[in-house]
Order: C-alpha cells, then sequence, then structure tokens
C-alpha cells in the first residue's frame, strides 16, 4: 500500500541491546493511531529510529512512507520529504529565535534560489500561533530556552502547523501538560487533520486520547505491537492497567 | 598584546636569594625510619635548595607580595613548655562529638584520645605510622607531582615533616563522627611542617577536621603543612583546615592534594581568620569516572593580612563533577588573592564543573585579586566561572534598619552570612556550628 | 560529539580564499633581511624623516632586543617567529593619492578585487589604503577637511602635524610596554593618523584597509587617533594577506585619545591568512566623560594576541570591549581586553565570545583593574566560548583586582558546545547539518553582531556563514 506510513518487521538497537523487535504497524493517509504501552516497551525509540537518530541501528525490517524507503534517507531529507516528530523533551537552541527557526526550516523546503515570502511567513505563522494561544512575543524568544513544559509543546505543535508535514509522530506530547494546556495542543492536533494527513500518537495515558480521538489503538509490549484495537481498547487499558496485558500475554505464550 | 597583563602590579626586583635553613630541619624524634622516607627526606632537601625562591613572573605568584615570602635564619620548632595549657584550649575549642582527638605542638604529639574509631580504621600519628605501616604511608604520601606554585615550599616540607597523622580508612568502614586535629605553633623564626594523609578505601568514609592556632601571640613563626586526600572508588572524605593562628606575625603555606577515584567524593575547605600571610594552594583531581570534588573556603581578612589562594580542579575522567565557592570579606588593607583554574583533560566529557570566587569589600583600601580560569579540551562539557566583588549595598541596610535592627548589627549579619553560604556547603551540623562561631567571633572583634 | 563527518568539516572551515591573490613584486625602497641599526636609518633615511624620530626608533630596537619573549604567559608558537629572516620596510616609493586612477595598477587591481572603491562610494567618509609598507591612497570627503578633520597616514602625520602627532605619540603605549610594542616603535611604518577638532561629529565611518602582499614581510603600521572634546568618530580597519608558503609578521601599534565628552568607536575585521603572526597592541585613554569602545572582530591569522584596552583616565570614562573570536584548525586567537580605571565613576564592559572548531584554539585574557582610592566604577565580563568538534580547546584567563568598598565588579564565563542533540532537534525540521550549525553559531554571536554598523555587521554575518556552511547548498 503506497498511501501509508508503512513499517515491517522493524528490529533496531542502541549498543547492541535490540529495543525494537520485529515491529510491524501501518498508518494509512487521514487515520490517527496511537500507541500506548508501559515505560521502556520501546515507544519512543521507535520515534527516534523513524527520524533517524545516529544512536540506534536498524537491523532489520522496513519503514516505507508513500512507498518511499524512510530508513534510506537523512535526518533532514526524512523531514523535507514530509516526516514530522513531536519530541518528548525538545531541545533548546540558545540564541537562535523561533521565527528565524521556523524560516530556516521552510527556507530549506523551498528550491535553490527561491526565497520565502517574508510577509505571508509571518501572517501565517500569527494565524496559527493565535490558534495555539501564543503570545506574539513569542517570535522573539530563543527556540525552546526557558520554556515551560506547556510552551515547548505548543511550540512542537507549531512547528508542526507550519511545515505541514505527510505523517506526524506526538512522542508523549501530553507528558507534563496540565489539562488546559493539552486541550489547546490536541485542539491544534485536530485541525491537522486531514484525509492527506497520517498521525501516530505515542503515549502513557489515556486522557490525551479524550482529546485527540483515535481510529486505532495499538498497545506496545518489550519492542512490538501485541494488541490492536479501536478507540475502546485505550478506556480498557486505563481501567485494567498494563498488567492485564502482560498476564493477558502470559496466558497466550 | 602586551607582556603588562601585569604592569600595573607593582614590580619587584630580583632578590639575592639566602637558603631559608642553613640545615635540613629535622625533626628531633629518634626513629626507625623505612629507608625509602629518608632517601625521600633527604631528596627534598637538594630540590629544596635546588628550587628559586618564588619570582612575580611565574604566573603562579601573580598579585602576590613577595616580599611576605623572603625568609632566612629558620630553624625547627622547638618543644614548648606550657603544653597543659594548650591541651586545655584544644579541649575546649572543639566540636563536642569526635572519633578521635590529636594535638600537637610544635611538631610533637602532646594529647591523644580516642573516642569513637570503629575496629579497622588506622589513626596514627605518622611518624609512628611510618614505622608501623611504612607501606601503607608509601603508597599515598606526597605523590601528586605538580603544584601551583608552592614547589619549594613542598620540597622543604617534604624534608622536615615528621609531625601529623596519617589516616587509613579500609573498605566500606565508616567513621561517622569527625577526627580531629589541633596543631598548635610558635617561637620566633621557628618552623612547623604537619602532613595529614587520608585514605577512604572502597565505599569507606571519614571527616577530618584541622585546627591551627598559636602558641602565643605575635610570634614570627612559620606553618608549611601538607594534605593529601586520596578516596578509592566509592570513597567519601571531607577535610577541613581552620586557621586561626594569631594574627600578627605567623605566616602558613598549605598545599592540598585530593585524588577521586571511581564515584568517589572529596570535599575540602579552607577557613582562614588568622596569620599575617596565607599561602593555600589545592589539587583537585578526579580521577574515576563519576567522581566528584568540592572545594569550598570562607576567609575574613582585616589589618595588613593577605591570604594567596590557588586551586585546580582537573577533570580526568568521564562524567566528573566539581563545584568550587570561595568567599572572601575584606576589611582595612587586607589583601586576597584567588586563582581558580577548571582543566578538562582530553576525552573528560560530560563534565560539570563550576567555580566561583566572591568578594565583599568593606574598606576603601582593601584589594581583591581575582583570576578565575578555565581550560576545556573536551565535549559534552559543561563549565562556568563567576566572579564578583562589592560591597554591601545600602538598602540591604536600610531593609534589616527597617526591621529595628541597629545598621552595624546589619553590616555584621550580612557579612556573617555572605560567608556563611561556603561554610552551609560542609557536611556535619557541629563542624559547621563551629566555624560559623569562630567567624563570627572574629567578626566581633573588628572595628567596623 | 563524536567526530563529524567530512561534509561537516568541509561546511565549517573557513574561507579566506577572498583575499588570496598577490602580485608579483616590484619594489623601490627594500630595506632588505633581518633588524639592525641600519635597518632603521634605511627606513628613516627613505622617510626623510627628523632626527628625534630616528632616536626613538633606535632606542626602542634596544628596548625590543632587550626585553623577553613573553613566553612564560603565553603560546610557544612566538618561538617560530624568525626575526633575522623578515623584511622591515617594502614599499614602492608611492606617496599616497587622493585618486583611485593614480594608484599602480597592480595595487589598484589589489583594492579593487577587495571592494574597498566600492564601499567608499556607498558609506564611507574617508579611506586609506595600504600596502605593505606605505599607504597608496588617502581621502576623506571634502565637508569633513573644512571642518578640520585630519586622515592622513603616519608618515605624514608626523611630517604636517608634528605638534599634534608628538604630543600624544608614544603616551599611551609606551615603547617598553611589551616586546612587540617596542618592535613596532623601531620599525613603524604606515598607519593612521586621525585628528578630529572639537564638537566635530564625523557621521560616516573613516576606514583603513591594510594589505600585505609581500612573503617574508613583517607589517608595522602605527595609529594614532586623536579626538578632542565633545567630537565623535567611527574607525575601521581590515586586513587581508595571500597564503605564502611561509609566516609573515604584522604588529601594529594603535592609540586612542578621547578628550573630554569625545566618543570613539574603533572596528576591526581581521581575516588575514592562516600564516600570519597577529601581534598587535591596541589601547586608548579616555578622558572626562569620554567613551572609547573597541569592537574586535578575529577570523584569520596564524596567532593573534591582541587584548584592546582602555585607561579611562577622567571621571565617568566609559570604556568597552566587544570581541569575536573564532579559531579555526590551525589558528590560535589569544584575544581579550583591559580596563584600567583610573578616575571615579568609571565604567567599563567587556563582551568576548569565541567559537572553537576543528583543531582551533581560543583563549580569553582581560585584566580588569580597579587601584586604590576610587569611588563608584563599575566593570561587567562576560566571555563566552562555543567549541565545535571535540578537538577544539577553549581557555579563560582573566585578572581582576578590586581595591575599595565602593566599585562593583562581575565576570562570568561560560563554555558550552554545539550538541549533537540540538543538531538532530534542527535536521528533524528539515535543516541540514551545515544549516543547523551555521543557524547555531550565528544565535551565538547574533548579539555581538549586532553591535557592528549595518554594512559590517551584514559582511561578518556572510563571514560567519562561509565558514559554518562552506559546501553547502
Amino acid at each position: 500500500m503506497s498511501d501509508s506510513l508503512s513499517i515491517q518487521n522493524l528490529h533496531a538497537s542502541v549498543d547492541g541491546n535490540e529495543i525494537l523487535k520485529g515491529l510491524s504497524l501501518e498508518i494509512p493517509k487521514g487515520e490517527v493511531h496511537a500507541i500506548m504501552g508501559p515505560n521502556g516497551s520501546g515507544k519512543s525509540t521507535l520515534s527516534k529510529v523513524l527520524a533517524g537518530h545516529e544512536d540506534y541501528e536498524v537491523t532489520e525490517g522496513t519503514a516505507l512512507m508513500d512507498g518511499e524507503d524512510l530508513l534510506a534517507l537523512e535526518i533532514d531529507e526524512r523531514s523535507r520529504a514530509g516526516f514530522f516528530l513531536a519530541f518528548q523533551y525538545p531541545h533548546e537552541i540558545p540564541g537562535v529565535s523561533n521565527a528565524n527557526f521556523l524560516r530556516a526550516a521552510l527556507q530549506a523546503r523551498l528550491p535553490k534560489g527561491e526565497e520565502i515570502d517574508a510577509v505571508g511567513f509571518y501572517k501565517e505563522m500569527y494565524e496559527k500561533m493565535d490558534a495555539l494561544s501564543m503570545d506574539r512575543k513569542f517570535t522573539g524568544r530563543f527556540v525552546n530556552d526557558g520554556f515551560s513544559g506547556g510552551e515547548k509543546k505548543r511550540n512542537e505543535i507549531l512547528q508542526m502547523m507550519m511545515l505541514e508535514p505527510k505523517y506526524a509522530v506526538l512522542d508523549e506530547t501530553d507528558s507534563g501538560l496540565d489539562i488546559d494546556a493539552l486541550k489547546i495542543v490536541a485542539e491544534g492536533v485536530n485541525r491537522m487533520r486531514s484525509p492527506e494527513r497520517g498521525f501516530l500518537v505515542i503515549t502513557h495515558y489515556q486522557r490525551l486520547l479524550d482529546y485527540i480521538v483515535p481510529d486505532v489503538v495499538h498497545v506496545m509490549f518489550d519492542g512490538q505491537i501485541v494488541k490492536t484495537g479501536d478507540k475502546s481498547l485505550a478506556l480498557e487499558l486505563e481501567e485494567k492497567g498494563y498488567d492485564w496485558v502482560t498476564e493477558e500475554l502470559a496466558v497466550s505464550a | 598584546m602586551s607582556t603588562t597583563l601585569s604592569k600595573a602590579e607593582s614590580e619587584t626586583k630580583p632578590e639575592q636569594a639566602v637558603p631559608w635553613f642553613a640545615a635540613p630541619p629535622v625533626h628531633d624524634i629518634a626513629l626507625d625510619l623505612p629507608t625509602w622516607y629518608t632517601e625521600h627526606q633527604s631528596e627534598s632537601w637538594d630540590r629544596f635548595l635546588d628550587l628559586p625562591d618564588p619570582v612575580r613572573k611565574d604566573e603562579n605568584w601573580r598579585f602576590a607580595d613577595l616580599r611576605k615570602v623572603r625568609f632566612s635564619e629558620l630553624v625547627a620548632a622547638r618543644p614548648v613548655d606550657n603544653v597543659e595549657t594548650l591541651v586545655q584550649r584544644a579541649k575546649k575549642e572543639r566540636v563536642e562529638h569526635f572519633a578521635a582527638h590529636y594535638v600537637f605542638a610544635n611538631n610533637r604529639l602532646v594529647y591523644s584520645e580516642v573516642a569513637d574509631l570503629p575496629d579497622g580504621a588506622v589513626c596514627l600519628p605518622i611518624n609512628e605510622a611510618l614505622v608501623q605501616h611504612g607501606d601503607l604511608v608509601k603508597e599515598h604520601f606526597m605523590k601528586e607531582g605538580e603544584t601551583l606554585g608552592g614547589e619549594k615550599f613542598s620540597a622543604l616540607h617534604g624534608a622536615a615533616t615528621l609531625s601529623g597523622l596519617f589516616i587509613q580508612v579500609p573498605r566500606g568502614c565508616v567513621i561517622e563522627k569527625p577526627v580531629l586535629i589541633h596543631h598548635f605553633s610558635g617561637g620566633d623564626f621557628q618552623a612547623v611542617f604537619p602532613h595529614t594523609l587520608i585514605t577512604a578505601n572502597e565505599n569507606a568514609q571519614v571527616s577530618v577536621m584541622e585546627f591551627f592556632e598559636s602558641v602565643g601571640d605575635s610570634e614570627q613563626n612559620l606553618v608549611i603543612g601538607q594534605v593529601d586526600l586520596v578516596a578509592d572508588q566509592g570513597g567519601n572524605i571531607q577535610y577541613v583546615s581552620l586557621q586561626d593562628l594569631s594574627d600578627l606575625g605567623p605566616k602558613h603555606v598549605q598545599i592540598n592534594s585530593s585524588r577521586a577515584g571511581r564515584d568517589a567524593k572529596i570535599k575540602s575547605a579552607f577557613v582562614n581568620l588568622g596569620a599575617s600571610w596565607v599561602r593555600n594552594e589545592s589539587i583537585n583531581r578526579m580521577q574515576g569516572t563519576g567522581s566528584d570534588c568540592q572545594i569550598y573556603s570562607a576567609n575574613l581578612a582585616n589589618g595588613s593580612q593577605e591570604y594567596d589562594q590557588r586551586t585546580l580542579q582537573s577533570h580526568e575522567a568521564q562524567h566528573t563533577t566539581s563545584d568550587l565557592l570561595f568567599k572572601n570579606a575584606l576589611y582595612d588593607d587586607a589583601r586576597t588573592i584567588f586563582s581558580g583554574l577548571i582543566q578538562v583533560q582530553p576525552g573528560s566529557h560530560y563534565t560539570d564543573s563550576y567555580q566561583t570566587c566572591r568578594n565583599l569589600l568593606g574598606s576603601e583600601t582593601a584589594e581583591a585579586n581575582a583570576m578565575p580560569g578555565l581550560e576545556i579540551d573536551a565535549d559534552q562539557v559543561k563549565c562556568s566561572h563567576g566572579s564578583t566583588s562589592g560591597q554591601i549595598s545600602d538598602e540591604e541596610i536600610f531593609y534589616l534598619q527597617a526591621r529595628g535592627i541597629p545598621a552595624e548589627d546589619a553590616r555584621k549579619m550580612i557579612s556573617l552570612g555572605f560567608m556563611n553560604e561556603s561554610i552551609s556547603q560542609l557536611t556535619g551540623d557541629e563542624i559547621k556550628a563551629h566555624l560559623f562561631d569562630r567567624v563570627a567571633r572574629k567578626f566581633r572583634g573588628l572595628d567596623q | 560529539m563524536s567526530t563529524p563527518d567530512s561534509a561537516t568539516l568541509e561546511a565549517v572551515n573557513i574561507d579566506q580564499d577572498a583575499g588570496n591573490f598577490s602580485y608579483a613584486e616590484d619594489y623601490a625602497h627594500d630595506a632588505g633581511y633581518g633588524l639592525t641599526e641600519d635597518t632603521i636609518d634605511y627606513i628613516s633615511n627613505v622617510k626623510g624623516e627628523a632626527e628625534w624620530i630616528r632616536e626613538f626608533r633606535k632606542k626602542a630596537l634596544k628596548t625590543f632586543h632587550d626585553k623577553p619573549m613573553p613566553t612564560n604567559w603565553a603560546s610557544k608558537d612566538l618561538e617560530n617567529i624568525i626575526f633575522q629572516d623578515i623584511r622591515y620596510y617594502l614599499s614602492k616609493g608611492q606617496t599616497p593619492t587622493r585618486s583611485w586612477d593614480e594608484v599602480p595598477d597592480d595595487v589598484k587591481e589589489t583594492f579593487e578585487r577587495l571592494g574597498i572603491p566600492e564601499k567608499e562610494r556607498k558609506f564611507l567618509a574617508g579611506v586609506e589604503a595600504q600596502f605593505d609598507s606605505e599607504a597608496a591612497y588617502s581621502n576623506v570627503k571634502e565637508e569633513l577637511e573644512k571642518q578640520g578633520v585630519i586622515f592622513v597616514n603616519s608618515t605624514e602625520g608626523l611630517r604636517e602635524h608634528p605638534e599634534l602627532f608628538r604630543k600624544w605619540f608614544g603616551k599611551v603605549i609606551p615603547t617598553g610596554d611589551n616586546k612587540f610594542s617596542a618592535l613596532n616603535s623601531a620599525v613603524f611604518s604606515g598607519g593612521s593618523f586621525i585628528y578630529v577638532p572639537p564638537g566635530v561629529k564625523v557621521a560616516h565611518p573613516l576606514q583603513a584597509y591594510f594589505r600585505i602582499n609581500a612573503e617574508n614581510f613583517g607589517q608595522f603600521e602605527r595609529t594614532l587617533i586623536i579626538v578632542d572634546e565633545g567630537a565623535e568618530v567611527t574607525y575601521m580597519e581590515g586586513c587581508t594577506a595571500p597564503k605564502f608558503e611561509t609566516a609573515t609578521l604584522h604588529s601594529a601599534v594603535v592609540e586612542l585619545v578621547a578628550m573630554k565628552d569625545a566618543k570613539i568607536q574603533y572596528i576591526t575585521v581581521q581575516n588575514w591568512s592562516n600564516n600570519v603572526f597577529n601581534l598587535v597592541t591596541k589601547r586608548g585613554m579616555a578622558h572626562e566623560n569620554a567613551e572609547i569602545r573597541w569592537i574586535d572582530c578575529n577570523i584569520g591569522s596564524r596567532l593573534t594576541m591582541k587584548y584592546p584596552g582602555v585607561i579611562m583616565k577622567g571621571r565617568k570614562a566609559r570604556g568597552e570591549v566587544i570581541s569575536i573570536a573564532l579559531a579555526n584548525d590551525g589558528q590560535h586567537q589569544d584575544t581579550g581586553a583591559k580596563m584600567i580605571h583610573a578616575a571615579d565613576e568609571t565604567t567599563s564592559n567587556i563582551v568576548a565570545k569565541s567559537i572553537s572548531v576543528g583543531e582551533g584554539r581560543s583563549t580569553y585574557r582581560g585584566q580588569v583593574h580597579i587601584p586604590k582610592h576610587l569611588k563608584g566604577c563599575k566593570n561587567n565580563t562576560e566571555c563566552d566560548a562555543l567549541l565545535i568538534n571535540s578537538n577544539s580547546r577553549t581557555d579563560t584567563y582573566p585578572a581582576i583586582t578590586v581595591r575599595g568598598n565602593q566599585h562593583a565588579t562581575q565576570h562570568e564565563a561560560s563554555v558550552s558546545q554545539v550538541s549533537e542533540d540540538q543538531i538532530f532537534y534542527m535536521k528533524q525540521r528539515g535543516l541540514s547539518e551545515g544549516e543547523a550549525m551555521s543557524l547555531s553559531v550565528n544565535g551565538f554571536v547574533n548579539d555581538l553582531v549586532r553591535e557592528f554598523p549595518m554594512e559590517y555587521s551584514v559582511e561578518l554575518k556572510r563571514l560567519i556563514d562561509m565558514e559554518m556552511e562552506g559546501s553547502v547548498g
């Protein structure tokens, strides 16, 4: 299937320790998938492997984005090809303003010699910032530098809105957010939902999925997807806890 | 471009070198000392004779008043006669709970009291340790090859020392209460050479507090002390030096060397209240992964006292950390010099290292010099240093006055708080309280 | 951070090629190799100097020979300067012209390739262009001349304005200040002499451009700028040299005098090729309520040792040093600042940022001196270092002396690096490694670059971009 983010039998390790152990997952365009799982199940590893982090070595398997081999691309090439990762811990870049950073990222997407339209850029950025209830002063602040947890996550969503990816992975975007910030972030994501775009929402808690309602929920455990269902699976998990899945696994094994 | 980065300092003419001692200041205790030690002594004496007196163009002596380090006709300290008075003073001036207490007067042990020393821990005067545990002493005795300018003092110390304490804490042994050491010294042109050697083996722990005090008043005597601190894997050492010599004559040199192995922690502190001239050197080597050194100092200088302190934080392994906080409060014509260097050796990635020197100037003629240095040769390093000089602001005084505190008391309270920021980093409530009291006592004596 | 790939190494490699060309040597005056009293006589004779200058030079030569190399605190690399293998005076016998048309063709072409005449048309109030030992072109806008502004080379300044020149010459930086100020005092040639009369505010910058064309040559320009009461001026200097096989020496002395209420801003963009030893002494004297500001940017050279200073001699005088240093492979930027407070209520500010790339090494040395019995002096010092790649090295050695309880000083320094995680984050947003690096580095120096006049900050940003991006795009 070419209109999807398709991951097959993915194995990846860091420092020789295998973390992903044959993970398969298919996210068609237009759908929102959620991955839930206990700490240490490999959720964040999956997001970093897809983004191309050099600490992780892919030993087996494929990841195709609309048929294109994602794993063959450099980190920045993946981004420009339409892959976006909202980081769990967004990095600080002292000295570089948010506006300059976004401009540089958009400029990198234009053909050589073409300049970004500054007026249009600011107009668009301000609109999107308004949607995320972000203060205008924010454009001049340095990227994530001295940001609160909520500000950092909102900034990730703003970047996503500006870069308009084909597929976005949200890595524990809900961690550290109070309920108001969570709602704002979720609203931003919901605005981005479209038949042209696929989402993978990684979370430890069901709470986020009240606001970003997934089409499909996967449960991850020990580097693999062990259970897949609809949104009710998330509720069930919340109610019974992750032990329920591990016990079930133990029974079936 | 200019060699006159030091132009503003007063020029000193090179002096004709006169030997400080006519003959090696050998201790009069006759003992059957190990050969390696007597050889070390004579080598040290030769080195001492070869080494030049400190000169200004040596960066390690920048800003120093070299007139204060010209010595001649010194002799090894002779026995004192008022031993009992000194022991009483020592007993009065100590923390309440301790593991053991040793009192030295002019290089000689005059009193010892073991209160609560766990089995296995060795705690002996160094001359006895040399006889009973020669090999243990040899392993770590004066092994630091580098100095921060005090090589001539160090060589002299090596030629002469036979006093001080040897402490060896075996694997897993924790000495809960501090070991206390008093060094009394006196007599015009007499020199003492206290040595402290502390080793903490794997996961062992010890805290030592050393007191330097004068036998009498205004004697022109000299203390040249050296301290070796060695912590093996997971070992934990705290060493505190309280120098409260008479502020009229004595000069005090102390050279500390700390070596921390894997995950080991060494905390060392200098508190200077007395002496006319002080030179502290502190070399701290973080040699094992995860090791940590902390160096603190609180100095209250008045009159014409000069405190000259030089430090090195050398990061020699990955994930090592260090912190340094030196505080100087200066009054009258006092001078302080702080020169600190953070060195991150090649390959010592993931280092966190900090260094701060703060000066509180309380008179129009006090002078504070600060040379905080960084040499970074590794990656993923977080290092910073800061140095400030200033005085108590009128607003601060006003705020306290508005709460009913007289201006003079407010001034002292703020100054004491300033010094306490460094003291409070130490471990042990009684130790901190004692240091705080001693600083407060000197403050009370100041005519501000 | 792991060792970067070759693309990154290329990306951060300095492009100094803009100045890497030279013309065949064709000199009317050549003092030959080595340095003796004869060399001095040769220079003095060619220049037709007054006797007191000849004596001044000879005395300085003796001081130079007497002074040891400052290797007790500075780089041992200084020992690689072979003073006997250097030529101390080279000129085509030209006298500086006021029209580019009269400048010898190869010299004119040199400065055209470096864009000097174009900049002069666009935004400069006056230009002096020095080729090896002597100026080839010197011009100042007519209206400034009418106001009494003098902008000539030092040879002409000594000849035409001896009363002004002699009063301050060697007063801010005495001959014996250091070994290299003594060397300069012995063999100086070229450099600018500027006088701005009381109350005259020169709106546009005056520019000097220094070019070394010949191999085994030393350039020793001497600049003296006197700005009279209430007057203001901005002076900018640039410098380049071709890449020769052997090391070249540049050792200037720059003295500034700001009279009461005067303001001087002195901007340097140093882009010598990386075989130049650049050992420069720069100091200003600020009288009452005067302000001297050094903006010092060091990108080129093999070894630079330069610590611009301000002696705040009058009440409420202000001194400032803004310093940017970039040390790439094979370079050592040993820079800093000296602030000597010599009157009440004087304030000084030092902001220094250095970037070490590859095997590059940067060093900050500073001195802040607040001597006795002054009141209300303030100093603020910030020095930040950025490391890129695990082989680079950075050192910081400030020295701060404060006497008395009526002053405030603060010093802060930090070291950080462009981390792997930071680059990963930026790459995930679609930036290439080179772009990410360039953005980080520009972010690090941005607030300082803004201190430069517009035209220069654009050029500086471009230079930094070139170094950081290089082959990218």
